[in-house]
């Protein structure tokens, strides 16, 4: 798969001098699924922030398609490669319809309104917000439209990555399910990255093919979420846990049972195979 | 738990200072001794002395003043930096009005400067008013430079500003800093859609703001509703009523006390300004005619007074 | 038995609602036991547990028959310092119920209101502040502490009031994993002092099932399930239908009993230890 971002040796520190991200490296390859974890200060938002150049490195260098994020007056450029979807919605949608919504990123970067326009329809249908909705203000729709519509905002940007902060948070189980669903039929069908912040670990062993995991500002593991979940004493020191079935596994191995069990359906196969 | 600070602010800045809605004050800090009371006063002491004095040549050595507490109270100077961009923006504001449109007197002294006509008297009180008004800035810096809103709220309640009152001042400063938190984010939102304020016309970037006002109040407005609840569930009584019909504590106000020093503070500042404020009202003594910058260019460029 | 609420027919309808928020509940809560409530969004969770602190009628508009009674007096009648003495609630938002200036004067706040004198106020403040582990944040500001403290101090600002009920409305949705593990450290030590009678709604059951005496499902407005939670988790199918998950070792578990891997008769674990031992046993078995 072609190479889509190269972090190399990124350090972060804010202006006000608090020190976030260090010696960060990371390739960000085409159609991947990818979930960062870690506590909260660990560098997370941060590291995503640098991604898609809302914040530029202090060392070291951020290389996306080609484009260096250090490099001024391409954030037009950049964000219609890297996208970056808000926890809270409201944070995001700052116009008096749905359309216009939509519009706001096409319009910024300077499109012809009728590039514009085949951009919404098609954003707004692969979202899954319904036209009927186009005229309606935007804090009037329950949140998981709301949400919808944030994606769909990002989407009519055509970003190749699109990174989805929170995707779950206040969600139930089969919200989550449905959004999840959703941001892995963009990269099956779609051909979109995904990486994903969260807290919820039986998401990551649900949806990610590669997990990142941070903790204090360092990047503590990289790799398949199943070898990741493997090794619960690393990520105890960002005091992460891997799902409690996993720990089941995990605890029972010298009786047989796999270390890397990410789901109950998986246990099952495991225990017939014994 | 010390996981957790040291998570979210780096060492050095933790040591030194703590964060408050508008900016850092020292850890450590000789304005600690005081009583918040104090503080507040020395606040409105600031504030409201330049107002009765029109000699710029004064509100500058004030301003030297206000610098010389900033120092001695511990503040590092280096944080000031944030609040030189104010201080030309008013100025640059300022002087460009004046010049542009002084208005029209027959007093007034024509100049000619760089092929230009100006006026002598409407430029001179500008100079002079700016000058209040930094000295005016600067003593409301050192005030949230060195106390904390919570010591902002026990000195209001000290001078006898019912706890309603304080109460919403509290709440309308915490509410002022969340809409700046939400500020921050959404402004990254807007960039993060391609919007690249660098590259964009004045009129564009007022535009901006008032866009900014639909996802702020809807949050503002969500929010208000949960905040709300919060105060119910804490059975808020903004009367004073308590349940068992005493009259309420003070708990925070009653974890400070007034010392000696705190009396002769006051009693300076006191004299000081009733002095200022009588002298001048009596005898004009701080009038901007007094100035003897004023009165030396007057000499210098043969206007008469 | 005491029963410290006691639902009668409550129906509810929220102002410009067409539908019934809840459609009848009948329901009695014993003193000093720790109930889990689960149950899909818009299901009627969060309007249940208004409906026991007040929020629902005082601060709400809407439609109300029935009666919801709080140590035996009825909500409605009660008034918001009276039902602030009884029951303490903790939001999901940490953000939005931090009105103080500090974390000492945010605990300060509610001992005011109740008329406490300056004394009593500290005793209680350092009280609440030792159990939920902030004593180092008193005089910090709200800007100065993360979403995790917050969430804290606001269930330092229930306890300090020491109402006997405390209920509280998914207070880790919001938070990161450390956050959430010293919330529900809290909990395990309100439920070992036994004191107060806990209703906590949560997401989270991996972390609640092990701590609950019963576990409450709503579904459509109304109670559907009430029982001591071994119970009500002995049928996941039926949970996971109306939207609701088992922690995973208990339906791992559930599955080795239908395939005949352990008997029928066998204690449901709700947790990691439980899991863990019953799994074993059934390895054994093999």
């Amino acid at each position: 798969m072609a190479k889509l971002i190269t972090v190399d040796a990124l350090d972060y520190v804010y202006p006000d001098g608090t020190p976030a991200l260090f010696d960060i490296n990371l390739e960000i390859a085409e159609e991947e699924f990818i979930a960062f974890i870690g506590q909260n200060g660990s560098g997370k938002t941060t590291l995503s922030k640098c991604l898609n150049g809302l914040l530029r490195p202090t060392q070291g260098s951020i290389i996306v398609d080609d484009l260096d994020t250090r490099q001024r007056g391409i954030i037009k450029q950049l964000v219609t490669k890297v996208g970056y979807v808000f926890q809270n919605p409201d944070h995001q949608l700052f116009n008096r319809t749905v359309w216009a919504e939509i519009a706001y990123g096409p319009n910024n970067i300077g499109l012809s309104q009728s590039e514009v326009k085949e951009r919404v329809i098609e954003a707004a249908q692969v979202a899954g917000v319904h036209e009927d909705v186009f005229d309606t203000h935007p804090y009037f729709l329950d949140k998981g439209l709301r949400q919808r519509v944030a994606i769909a905002s990002i989407l009519a940007l055509r970003p190749k990555t699109i990174i989805v902060d929170e995707p779950t948070t206040g969600q139930d189980v089969r919200q989550s399910i449905e959004v999840m669903n959703f941001l892995k039929r963009l990269r099956d069908e779609e051909g979109h990255t995904i990486i994903i912040i969260t807290h919820e670990m039986r998401i990551v062993a649900d949806y990610a093919e590669r997990t990142v995991v941070l903790g204090k500002g360092r990047k503590l593991l990289d790799g398949p979420t199943r070898e990741v979940f493997a090794q619960p004493e690393i990520l105890k020191q960002t005091f992460v846990e891997p799902p409690q079935i996993t720990r089941v596994g995990q605890a029972l191995v010298e009786e047989g049972l796999p270390n890397d069990v990410l789901s109950v359906e998986e246990m099952k196969v495991a225990f017939n195979r014994k | 738990m010390n996981t957790e600070t040291t998570l979210t602010a780096s060492p050095e800045r933790a040591a030194k200072s703590r964060k408050t809605l508008l900016g850092y004050v020292p850890m450590v800090s000789p304005f600690y001794a005081f009583h918040p009371a104090t503080r507040l006063i020395l606040f409105i002491f600031l504030g409201v002395t330049p107002l009765f004095i029109f000699i710029p040549e004064m509100n500058i050595l004030l301003l030297f003043v206000n610098l010389a507490l900033l120092r001695w109270g511990k503040v590092d100077i280096q944080q000031l930096k944030i609040y030189m961009p104010i201080i030309f923006t008013v100025a640059i504001f300022m002087f460009t009005v004046v010049i542009l449109a002084p208005g029209k007197d027959p007093n007034y002294t024509p100049l000619e400067v760089l092929g230009k006509t100006i006026y002598y008297q409407p430029v001179f009180f500008t100079f002079a008013a700016y000058w209040r008004l930094i000295a005016m800035l600067f003593g409301t810096i050192l005030f949230f430079s060195t106390n904390r809103e919570r010591e902002l709220l026990v000195g209001l309640r000290a001078l006898r500003l019912p706890f309603v009152a304080s109460y919403v001042v509290g709440l309308s400063i915490r509410a002022a800093g969340m809409f700046m938190e939400d500020f921050r984010t959404i402004r990254e939102a807007e960039q993060a859609r391609g919007l690249d304020t660098k590259a964009m016309r004045f009129s564009d970037q007022v535009k901006l703001y008032m866009m900014y006002l639909i996802p702020l109040f809807s949050i503002a407005l969500r929010r208000a509703n949960e905040i709300s609840n919060a105060l119910f569930a804490r059975g808020y009584t903004l009367t004073g009523r308590t349940s068992t019909g005493k009259p309420r504590e003070d708990y925070i106000r009653s974890t400070y006390s007034y010392s000696k020093r705190d009396f002769v503070a006051i009693a300076f500042m006191i004299i000081i300004f009733v002095v200022t404020g009588l002298t001048q009202i009596f005898f004009n003594v701080f009038a901007i005619e007094h100035s003897p910058l004023n009165i030396f260019l007057r000499q210098a460029l043969g206007i008469p007074s | 038995m005491d029963a410290a609420i006691k639902f009668k027919d409550l129906q509810w309808r929220y102002e410009h609602r067409t539908n019934f928020a809840l459609k009848g509940i009948n329901l009695e809560i014993i003193k000093n036991d720790f109930i889990g409530v689960v149950g899909a969004n818009e299901h009627g969770k969060t309007t249940l547990v208004s409906a026991i602190c007040g929020l629902i009628p005082h601060s709400y508009n809407g439609i109300y028959k029935g009666s919801v009674e709080v140590f035996g007096k009825k909500v409605f009648d009660s008034d918001a310092l009276e039902l602030a003495t009884n029951v303490g609630f903790v939001f999901s938002d940490p953000e939005a119920q931090f009105t103080a200036m500090t974390v000492e004067e945010e605990l300060a706040f509610g001992l005011e209101n109740m008329g406490f004198e300056h004394a009593k106020i500290k005793e209680r403040i350092d009280w609440a502040a030792e159990t939920t582990l902030i004593q180092d944040l008193l005089d910090k500001s709200p800007y100065d502490i993360s979403g995790g403290q917050k969430q804290r101090v606001a269930i330092a600002c229930v306890l300090a009031m020491n109402p006997p009920i405390i209920i509280m409305d998914e207070p880790t949705s919001m938070i990161d994993p450390l956050g959430k593990n010293l919330i529900f450290d809290i909990l395990r030590r309100l439920k070992k002092a036994g004191e107060h009678t806990l209703i906590v709604v949560e997401h989270n059951v991996e972390q609640l099932a092990p701590l609950a005496d019963k576990m409450l499902l709503m579904y459509e407005g109304l109670v559907d399930r009430y029982l001591p939670t071994r119970e009500f988790y002995s049928d996941s199918n039926y949970l996971q239908d109306r939207g609701v998950l088992a922690p995973e070792s208990t339906e791992f578990v559930q599955w080795l009993i239908s395939e005949k891997a352990l008997p029928a008769s066998i204690n449901l674990p709700l947790d990691l230890a439980g899991g863990i031992e019953t799994t074993r046993q059934a390895l054994k078995r093999r």
